[in-house]
């Protein structure tokens, strides 16, 4: 699984280099417009130890920012489940807040909470929540009558027991929401550092971009793409497990 | 469908087709008539393209056979880069932008120099921070934006006063200006023409007094904004060029003439709708002053001597790898 | 202790056409009491009526000492993560504890208790779900096609089983089989289409049970009867 995920990774990101060095030479467009092969390895081995920190610091806060998100999402997802009223009202609201674009809603963000590690990790888990927030109240507020109707007829039924039988029924779709977001909370972590952070990722973007250096965003791209490809490895194996503990034989 | 019916149908063509090709041909004529360029600009429409404004509004290109598409610019464009992909054909870069292209072999030659002093200054209050020269800068923190002009000049300003990094705080700033208002930040970076009377008001609303920094008035003479175009434009169509930085100049003498103060005004609240016209008003003497440093100045001069300092400003600090002889890359306005 | 419908009139919201106009009907009492018609006639509609899981209907219900209605259909299920024995540990009154293992013996559940309610086979699924709503306190058991998928033989051990067991409980037993609805049912509730009238016919079944004779004749005359009524 890694290693189909990397190598395609590999493909993609090396055909895109290659489209980009097709434009270059094609259209002779100098170094400062598309970097040559040459200056792009050279950036790559110079900042590639500060690019590799830069970028394990973002994936540490994704992944908090990701925890935080699907930890959040499940409780209002609960909440939202109770009467239709509420998860209309938490639906709609989740669908307005996820209109605003992240940039009009982030400069409240830091004066609240300034530019350090809570802004980051609050942005994050702002754009892979909603996503991860519609997909919960949609799971947990759809019943599954053939096996629910059993404990409401018989007076058994809990919040709780309602909850586990709906996520138990939708294990795969659940499994498939939380690795699907862990890209968008690598992406808000991103866009959070390149507002306004001064460390990861994002920010050593946004450094290259006022230098104009294409070379150090292309090596910045890389390692992105290697470490969210890794991360969505790990959730997958985590949900693989998972589904393995409850995977039952069907019978006959 | 009836012969008389047919034959009404066939006049409504006949007439539709004549009219196209009379539009048409009308058309190209007007095209004939202008040669159209587009010209990217650095920043958004503000009070510092207050002559790009009036040079399209007021004719000065139409006059000089111009159609001249005047587009906005912004954090994310790059006039050099849209030069080079023939997107336009000029633009405005900052100096620092100019040079880090041709080090790259950037094929761009500079028309003219808008701003004869860097508007990039430091805000600071003096009631608490005292400044008299950099060596103040000792023990204060001094935002800076990582990877910007101001990292640059602030740097060069340090080196020039054999100042260590250790010796003050430097802090990563954003747009957001929170921390100077809250006095976490001492000095702060910022535009004086643009900014500094928008922030300005704020400190004056809440009863402080500021002052600024310049980089300038130091000996840190950092070249700005620039009009530039590419070296094949330049050598191609030599009578296109004379005739767009002609038209250009006009605009700006005519927007800075202070005689235009009120034209000029209504020439950027037309294009900027976001900024108060008060402000306005606090911005156009501002930066008539930085780029007419005499009211005989002759607008657009190309300062030599600060290119090459801006050179080795960046070459000091690496972020060249080597010279680029940036003289050879000045071509003065026409007079 | 008598279910009674009176004057019934009801269609789901949306539709043009009335499932049921004036719908009458009585049941006895105790008794395994069946409710037989053709598809689409309103049987389940009938059931949800009575359980209380429909509203909105005109007419009345009147369930005299028949509180606890308890409605099952053959498509339930038990939650995945747990084996059958422990569902059943979980989910019986403790005062019915004593006969959970005649019935895993009578419906033949024992070599099934340890596996999971996926691995089972669809009658055995269909007697797994009914065993755990006889495990419950009920007065009247509505059971929706809950035998469907089980063999014939097998089926007429577990409703005779039923019979013997809980004989002071009412059932209404909903299938579309004539022959066991004319065989095992005491009372047999002909449900037809809303052009008919009267919309419900009462039939009086053979209600066979263990050890008791089973009268050919009386049974073809019922199956014609239901037949003729249908």
């Amino acid at each position: 699984m890694l290693h189909r995920r990397i190598y395609q990774f590999f493909i993609i990101y090396f055909l895109g280099l290659a489209a980009l060095m097709v434009i270059k030479y094609g259209l002779s467009l100098s170094d400062y417009v598309i970097p040559s092969p040459a200056e792009i390895w050279q950036t790559a081995r110079r900042f590639f130890p500060i690019y590799f920190v830069a970028v394990i610091n973002t994936l540490s806060v994704a992944i908090l920012g990701h925890i935080l998100s699907i930890c959040l999402a499940t409780i209002v997802g609960i909440i939202g489940r109770l009467t239709i009223w509420v998860g209309s009202f938490i639906r709609v609201a989740a669908y307005n807040i996820q209109a605003y674009p992240i940039v009009a809603v982030a400069p409240i963000i830091f004066i609240l909470l300034g530019d350090g590690l809570s802004s980051r990790l609050l942005i994050a888990a702002m754009i892979c929540y909603f996503p991860l927030l519609l997909s919960f109240i949609g799971i947990f507020s759809e019943p599954v009558y053939e096996i629910e109707h059993f404990f409401e007829s018989t007076l058994k039924m809990t919040w709780w027991l309602q909850v586990k039988i709906r996520a138990f029924e939708n294990i795969n779709k659940l499994i498939t929401v939380i690795v699907g977001s862990a890209t968008l909370a690598m992406v808000g972590t991103i866009v959070a550092e390149f507002i306004a952070a001064d460390a990861g990722i994002g920010y050593s973007i946004r450094i290259a971009l006022f230098q104009s250096d294409l070379a150090k965003i292309l090596v910045a791209l890389f390692l992105i793409g290697v470490c969210t490809s890794l991360y969505l490895v790990w959730l997958e194996w985590i949900g693989h497990l998972i589904q393995k503990r409850w995977e039952i034989p069907e019978g006959g | 469908m009836r012969p008389q019916q047919r034959k009404k149908l066939g006049y409504i063509f006949l007439a539709v087709l004549f009219f196209t090709c009379i539009y048409s041909f009308s058309g190209e004529v007007l095209a004939q008539e202008k040669e159209e360029v587009a010209y990217r600009l650095k920043w958004l429409f503000n009070v510092s393209v207050v002559g790009d404004l009036w040079a399209d509004v007021n004719g000065n290109f139409a006059a000089n056979g111009l159609q001249v598409a005047v587009k906005p610019g912004g954090p994310e464009r790059d006039a050099i880069k849209e030069l080079e992909l023939g997107r336009a054909q000029f633009g405005v870069a900052s100096a620092d932008q100019v040079i880090r292209a041709v080090s790259k072999g950037s094929p761009i030659v500079v028309l003219a120099q808008l701003f004869q002093t860097n508007p990039l200054h430091w805000i600071y209050r003096p009631a608490k921070s005292h400044f008299k020269s950099p060596a103040d800068f000792k023990g204060q923190t001094v935002g800076i934006t990582y990877g910007g002009n101001d990292e640059t000049i602030m740097r060069a300003l340090l080196a020039k006063y054999h100042i260590k990094e250790n010796e003050l705080n430097l802090f990563s700033v954003r747009y957001d200006y929170t921390p100077f208002y809250q006095g976490k930040v001492d000095f702060w970076p910022l535009y004086i023409n643009a900014q500094a009377p928008i922030i300005g008001a704020k400190l004056k609303k809440a009863g402080e007094q500021y002052s600024f920094v310049s980089p300038d008035d130091f000996g840190i003479r950092f070249v700005a904004n620039s009009v530039v175009t590419s070296r094949q434009m330049f050598e191609s169509r030599p009578d296109t060029v004379k005739r767009f930085i002609t038209a250009l100049i006009q605009g700006w003498r005519e927007a800075l003439d202070p005689a235009n103060n009120e034209r000029a005004i209504k020439t950027i609240l037309q294009s900027d709708k976001e900024t108060p016209e008060a402000i306005v008003r606090q911005q156009l003497p501002v930066t008539r002053s930085l780029m007419m440093p005499a009211p005989d100045f002759p607008f657009g001069k190309i300062d030599a001597a600060a290119w090459k300092q801006t050179e080795e400003i960046m070459l000091s600090q690496n972020l060249i790898p080597k010279p680029v002889n940036v003289e050879k890359l000045l071509k003065p306005p026409v007079p | 202790m008598q279910l009674e419908c009176k004057n019934l009139k009801y269609q789901y919201p949306g539709a043009n056409l009335h499932v049921f106009k004036a719908l009458s009907l009585q049941l006895p009492g105790p008794g395994f009491h069946a409710l037989f018609g053709p598809s689409g006639v309103g049987k389940t509609t009938l059931a949800k009526m009575i359980c209380g899981k429909i509203n909105g209907y005109t007419g009345e219900i009147t369930s005299n000492d028949m509180n606890r209605i308890l409605y099952t259909y053959n498509l339930e299920r038990i939650p995945g993560w747990s084996s059958v024995r422990e569902h059943f540990e979980l989910n019986t009154p403790v005062a019915n504890r004593h006969i959970v293992s005649e019935l895993i013996h009578s419906f033949g559940l024992q070599t099934l208790m340890e596996s999971r309610f996926a691995q089972l086979s669809l009658g055995q699924q269909n007697r797994t779900n009914l065993t755990r709503y006889l495990l419950q306190d009920f007065d009247l058991l509505i059971m929706d096609e809950s035998l469907a998928n089980v063999d014939e033989v097998t089926k007429e051990k577990i409703i005779l089983k039923i019979k013997d067991m809980f004989s002071e409980r009412c059932f209404l037993y909903i299938s579309h089989n004539v022959v066991e609805v004319a065989k095992f049912c005491d009372q047999i509730v002909v449900l037809r289409s809303h052009h008919q009238v009267p919309q419900a016919v009462i039939l009086t079944g053979n209600n066979h049970k263990n050890g008791q004779p089973l009268d050919k004749h009386a049974l073809e005359h019922t199956m014609l009867e239901i037949v003729h009524a249908s």
